[in-house]
């Protein structure tokens, strides 16, 4: 089975990566980019919520942190988008550590809830602190050409987003099958169980809720550079979070592969809609969220694992009929 | 200034205002926040569409004003029928399945239905902020030099009445009873032949009938649109952990702290850095005391 996921995947990365080279129509290209961004982040997501079973809604908080630290060294300070990605890495590890700590004390919907504080503040400052981030009016990034100030073309573009994706789906692959992994699904499964075997569950989730805020906050300060344009009130909101949550869950929670699925699903219909009625009527676009709420819902209670889940039951029935 | 010295009218009357603000408001906040911890102390599950009952309370206010031109307090009793009804529906649809499932499902289950209702609103009444502005939301009474719209008194005498009459419920009633049985031990409950997914049903259907009531007692204080629920839902999350999740009486005194907070907070810090206070608030206690105030040590480890 899992012979059959990473072939998948490599069907769809190679055909990414070809894509280029055929297409060269700017909105196909602009999905493609979105489509391996928001894969990438939600397999960050994935990291904490899914392996280690620390369930956050507030992952915004991390993708907000990394989109301002590159915005602001560009933009304000005219230094390189790659150390403003830095700075919001070091941040988000800081930032991560301190939620992290949090999930010890705190299971299930507590923890859910901290994140969700947590990213609240975030925001709260980000939209008031006008002499640092300019408050709510957000910050414009300038286009200056070149691989230091990631001013690429959408070709370009596509690559740098595809290396992202290729570098979590690695990450998510390393978890899968390494004694880290295996702990960290000990951890997810049942703590008591996993202590009382020794494993240092503390030290793991801090680990790993740290990390997914360092992949998290990389994703955001692509982002900000891709899109040139940093809003307080969409980088640190709630519904960023659950959209990092819902790709992963559609698509497969805890799996390497279901974050890009859920992805290619979500943000497809998502440019598609919004390309087709954006002038018909203000707030059409949302129907495309009515059906994702009702389809998670379902989801989560009928098919636990997802579109991936929904793969293996497929292969799994024939199987079953000859035995 | 000198702690020692008494104070002078002019503090005295600062002090009353504030008192005042924090109890009109605190009464409002108890109502949005009963049905959140009664919901978590019977079914054990955080309802993340909580907000969302709210939001569609302010629109049947705002529709019936605006197309009926039926006052918000009249509509009132026919919401909690209404939200009540709603409650059944969503329960036997969404929350029956899920009752016995992982956080993690249930989470997401109501993350689900946040999403669903949030854009159902958006698609069918636009992402336009509206309002409405009863005849009563012009008469303004003074208590010093600050004003209250008289809106703002009847919402909160309304809320404070049907938090009580929620309060008597559960205390004399049978049903109220055997509500709170299954809020203490399920197991034992169903030993004792009690009906849970009946307790379920009733109690998922009481908290949204009395956050739907407060979105129709706010609509006339506060704007309307598609995602109006949530800084009243992030007040109530702050609210019943502070009380101690699933604690009614501690979800009364855990309203009252948060007014008091935004409104001593508005009142030194200024109104765009009050929402800060609260949620660091709300951090502090998460860190230190993650059973809530009052709460019992230890119920947070359970994921209970």
């Amino acid at each position: 089975m899992a012979g059959l996921r990473r072939r998948g995947a490599l069907l769809l990365f190679g055909l990414a990566a070809l894509a280029p080279l055929v297409v060269r129509d700017a909105y196909f290209l602009d999905s493609l980019i979105l489509i391996l961004m928001w894969g990438a982040l939600s397999a960050a997501w994935n990291v904490a919520s899914g392996y280690a079973g620390q369930v956050s809604l507030g992952h915004a908080a991390f993708f907000g942190i990394g989109a301002y630290a590159a915005a602001l060294v560009s933009a304000r300070w005219g230094q390189s988008p790659w150390l403003g990605l830095l700075l919001g890495v070091a941040l988000s590890i800081a930032a991560g550590a301190v939620i992290g700590y949090l999930s010890n004390r705190l299971r299930g919907p507590y923890f859910a809830l901290s994140t969700i504080a947590f990213s609240q503040v975030l925001l709260i400052v980000a939209s008031r602190w006008r002499t640092l981030t300019a408050g709510s009016e957000g910050i414009p990034v300038p286009f200056r050409p070149g691989f230091w100030t990631l001013g690429l073309s959408h070709v370009a573009w596509v690559y740098v987003a595809l290396a992202l994706a290729l570098l979590y789906y690695g990450v998510e692959v390393y978890l899968e099958r390494s004694r880290l992994g295996y702990r960290l699904a000990g951890v997810r499964e049942d703590e008591d169980a996993a202590e009382a075997l020794g494993i240092p569950t503390r030290r793991l989730k801090v680990l790993a809720v740290t990390l997914s805020a360092a992949l998290t906050a990389v994703g955001g300060s692509l982002w900000a550079q891709y899109v040139g344009f940093v809003d307080p009130f969409y980088v640190f909101s709630i519904d960023l979070s659950i959209r990092f949550a819902l790709n992963t869950i559609i698509g497969g929670t805890g799996t390497a592969l279901g974050p890009f699925l859920g992805s290619i699903l979500i943000t497809s219909l998502e440019t598609y809609l919004r390309a087709t009625f954006s002038g018909v009527r203000t707030g059409f676009t949302g129907i495309y969220l009515i059906i994702y709420g009702a389809v998670l819902i379902l989801v989560v209670r009928f098919l636990p694992e997802g579109l991936v889940g929904l793969a293996r039951r497929a292969r799994a029935t024939p199987a079953r009929a000859q035995a | 200034m000198d702690p020692a010295r008494p104070l002078g009218p002019a503090e005295i009357e600062a002090l009353a205002q504030l008192v005042v603000s924090t109890v009109l408001l605190g009464g409002i906040y108890a109502l949005i926040a009963v049905g959140l911890t009664l919901i978590f102390g019977v079914m054990r599950v955080v309802n993340f569409a909580h907000g969302e009952f709210l939001m569609l309370g302010m629109y049947l206010a705002f529709w019936a004003f605006t197309l009926g031109g039926l006052d918000p307090y009249l509509v009132l009793p026919v919401s909690l029928a209404l939200f009540f009804a709603l409650g059944l529906v969503t329960y036997a649809l969404v929350m029956r399945g899920v009752i016995a499932a992982s956080h993690n499902v249930q989470i997401f289950t109501t993350v689900g239905l946040s999403v669903a209702l949030q854009n159902v609103a958006l698609v069918a009444w636009t992402g336009d902020f509206r309002y409405i502005r009863p005849w009563h939301s012009a008469v303004v009474l003074r208590l010093g030099t600050t004003a209250f719209n008289l809106s703002q008194v009847v919402a909160f005498a309304l809320a404070v009445v049907l938090t009580l009459a929620l309060f008597a419920f559960l205390r004399w009633t049978h049903t109220g009873r055997v509500m709170r049985a299954t809020a203490q031990d399920r197991d034992a409950a169903t030993l004792m032949g009690i009906d849970t997914d009946r307790v379920y049903r009733l109690t998922w259907a009481i908290g949204i009938a009395a956050v739907g009531a407060a979105g129709v007692l706010v609509a006339p204080l506060y704007s309307v649109y598609p995602t109006a629920g949530l800084q009243f839902v992030l007040l109530a999350y702050v609210v019943v952990v502070l009380g101690g999740l699933g604690d009614m009486v501690g979800a009364l005194l855990g309203s009252l702290i948060v007014a008091g907070v935004e409104v001593v907070g508005s009142y030194v810090v200024g109104t765009a850095w009050k929402e800060v206070l609260y949620f660091l608030l709300f951090i502090a206690v998460l860190v230190f005391r993650p059973a809530g105030l009052f709460g019992q040590r230890g119920a947070e480890t359970l994921g209970a």
